[in-house]
């Protein structure tokens, strides 16, 4: 049978049973691939796609800003929130979609009367479709904005670094730019844990911190001076509990703030810190073996080297042995001693004690010490008692903690959990000790140039250091002073570090016209070790005590006819 | 005549038909409750975050100065407020001893 005779009656009508086979055949065909098709479909529909699914029913949900990583939180060491992300509202409008401008102006000023006419009339007359009108609204005015039904406004959620102590330990803190990336300070150095949502936590212990930077803030202030630095740290594992820069700034205004103000005086700043380099320089010579204990060394006349004359701020007329020369502060018994040892032995200790290099604190702000190398004689000389030396605050404390720490280097850190690390000796456990007795002298006997630094019962030893500024241009100011001063607590037991450091203080009436080290940083000091001493723990205790005579030498220390050198 | 094993065929397959249809609608709204669950999670975990920054600020150590100074009344530690237990003791004792004699 051929097609077209498909067509032809009469064939049909013969082969009535073959066309309906054909006609239930293709009838088969057609519904086995419909439903093939509709089963087909069934099942696509039907299966899941689990990602598909999740990716549609979050954008129903519309928080995109969920979505992202929230930066990770910054704690002190007691899990206080120092810096963290929070979610804010921000304004924008498509002028487009408005239709009553004037309407819609009345409406804005009403909630926000600090918006002026003109600028919102020319905003909502702009062919932009997208223009931001406040960056920042609060929750009250977010709720009068959608009461208001005002048509046209976007509200756009956003992330924002804050900084809930204000100005609290800013310095460190640093900053993040309008994307959220670290542009100072901790949130630069641990920028990417934080983008990762990971928290920080810091070894800084807010109330110390606070406690440190108010007493040198009232005493900045009553010497009018220029700023300061306040260094508060862990004498055993080097962890910082504080670190102060004055003048500071609300870290909430990062941008707004003045580079000066920025500008971290304690870890980034590099001094001529004056005598409490002697430390160093008693270390080393203890230390060298080069020089018999019982050496004494005539500071009765001005040391003449080269152009230079070394002098003392007050002459004694006696030859004097090396805790003498540190409790007195004498320029040229320090000079003496270090011409002894010398440049190369002077320079080894330096670099060992880390005061030739930057400091591997976990913040960017780091200043890299400037000393002069040329191996003279007047070099050494100067080097001994802090001229020709500029080192950061930190670099101080940090030597200071090595001095005091039976000898073992300490690196500062920041970081509360940190791993312990080995450190190499530095100097011997017998000069350690040999310093801390020297230490406490400076501040407890009638002779010594900290004696305003003694707080009853905690045991304070360090030493004070005056030392004239030094210009940009080169030379020194005559009118200008660093003050400082670098000690331990309580030093029959070294457990906390505190170094002090005060920028062109100026000779008040009640100082006598003094602008000196004794009279400024030492005070500062007791009335600090004061307020701490109980937050950390450290108890009083009497000097009488087994306890602390048997840790350290008791030195004779010989007075002169009028009061105490600087 | 549609014969009986033709009947229960196609009544199986749409019988899997909407019950895969029902399986998908409700995985697919248990989903979305998920996904809104979890961005609930967030939206709070930020709010306590807000909440804990509002805490930190309120507990500033120089507000909490003010008050304590100022409002409590209540005086910075001086040394001689601090007693260990061992002296204590020996003061109690010799109190008592100066009692008996």
């Amino acid at each position: 049978m051929k097609i077209f005779s498909l067509f032809d009656f009469n064939v049909r009508k013969d082969n009535q049973f073959k066309f309906r086979r054909i006609k239930l055949l293709t009838c088969s065909l057609l519904l086995i691939m419909l439903f093939t098709t509709i089963g087909y479909r069934t099942i696509s529909l039907a299966s899941l796609k689990t990602e598909n699914i999740s990716q549609i029913s979050s954008k129903n949900v519309k928080s995109k800003i969920y979505n992202k990583k929230i930066r990770g939180n910054i704690y002190d060491r007691n899990n206080k929130i120092l810096s963290t992300t929070i979610s804010t509202l921000s304004l924008n409008i498509n002028p487009q979609e408005i239709l009553n401008k004037h309407h819609t102006i009345a409406k804005l000023k009403k909630i926000f009367p600090q918006l002026k006419d003109q600028d919102l009339s020319k905003k909502l007359n702009s062919n932009r479709k997208h223009i931001n009108l406040l960056r920042e609204i609060s929750p009250k005015e977010y709720v009068s904005l959608l009461k208001m039904g005002i048509e046209g406004l976007k509200i756009k959620t956003k992330s924002k670094r804050i900084y809930p102590n204000n100005n609290l330990a800013a310095h460190i803190l640093g900053a993040t730019d309008i994307d959220g990336k670290g542009i100072a300070g901790i949130e630069k150095k641990f920028d990417s844990q934080l983008q990762e949502g990971k928290d920080v936590t810091l070894s800084i212990h807010a109330g110390i911190q606070h406690i440190t930077r108010k007493l040198l803030l009232e005493q900045i202030k009553k010497f009018e001076a220029e700023g300061g630095a306040g260094i508060i740290i862990n004498a055993k594992n080097g962890q910082v509990y504080s670190i102060v820069s004055l003048p500071d700034y609300n870290a909430n205004n990062y941008n707004s703030t003045l580079s000066k103000k920025l500008f971290n005086k304690a870890t980034k700043g590099i001094y001529e810190l004056g005598s409490t380099l002697k430390l160093i320089t008693a270390a080393i010579a203890f230390e060298s073996n080069l020089i018999n204990e019982d050496e004494v060394f005539d500071v009765s006349k001005p040391l003449k080297i080269s152009s230079r004359i070394i002098t003392d701020f007050h002459p004694l007329n006696y030859s004097i042995n090396i805790p003498e020369v540190i409790v007195h502060s004498s320029n040229i018994g320090s000079a003496k001693i270090a011409e002894k040892f010398g440049s190369s032995i002077q320079l080894k200790y330096l670099k060992s004690l880390g005061l030739l290099n930057t400091l591997s604190l976990e913040i960017p702000e780091l200043g890299r010490p400037q000393v002069l190398m040329d191996k003279k004689v007047l070099t050494t000389m100067t080097i001994s008692y802090g001229h020709g030396i500029s080192i950061t605050p930190m670099h101080l404390a940090s030597a200071t903690a090595t001095i005091v720490n039976n000898g073992i280097k300490i690196n500062p850190t920041l970081i509360k959990n940190k791993d312990p690390v080995q450190n190499e000796k530095i100097i011997s456990k017998d000069t350690s000790m040999k310093m801390k007795s020297i230490m406490r002298l400076v501040v407890s006997n009638k002779h010594g140039t900290a004696k305003k630094a003694e707080a009853n019962g905690y045991l304070i030893g360090g030493k004070t250091g005056t030392a004239e500024k030094i210009k940009p241009t080169g030379g020194y100011f005559k009118k200008e002073n660093i003050v400082a001063f670098t000690g331990a607590f309580p030093m029959n037991d070294p457990e906390f570090i505190i170094t002090i450091m005060i920028d062109n203080p100026k000779g008040q009436k009640f100082s006598n016209g003094y602008r000196t080290a004794g009279w400024i940083a030492a005070p500062v000091v007791k009335q600090i070790v004061t307020r701490i001493a109980p937050i950390l723990g450290v108890k009083p205790q009497l000097e009488s005590e087994s306890k602390f005579s048997n840790s350290l030498l008791n030195y004779k220390i010989r007075g002169k006819n009028k009061g105490a050198n600087l | 005549m549609i014969r009986s094993p033709s009947f229960l065929i196609i009544f199986v397959i749409l019988f899997v038909a909407i019950s895969l249809y029902q399986i998908k609608h409700f995985i697919t709204k248990k989903e979305i409750e998920l996904a809104e669950i979890k961005n609930n999670v967030i939206r709070v975990k930020s709010d306590i975050n807000i909440l804990n920054a509002e805490l930190s600020y309120l507990k500033r150590p120089d507000r909490i100065e003010k008050i304590a100074l100022n409002k409590l009344g209540l005086k910075e530690i001086s040394p001689s407020d601090i007693w260990n237990l061992k002296d204590l003791v020996n003061v109690t004792d010799s109190l008592i001893n100066g009692k008996n004699k």
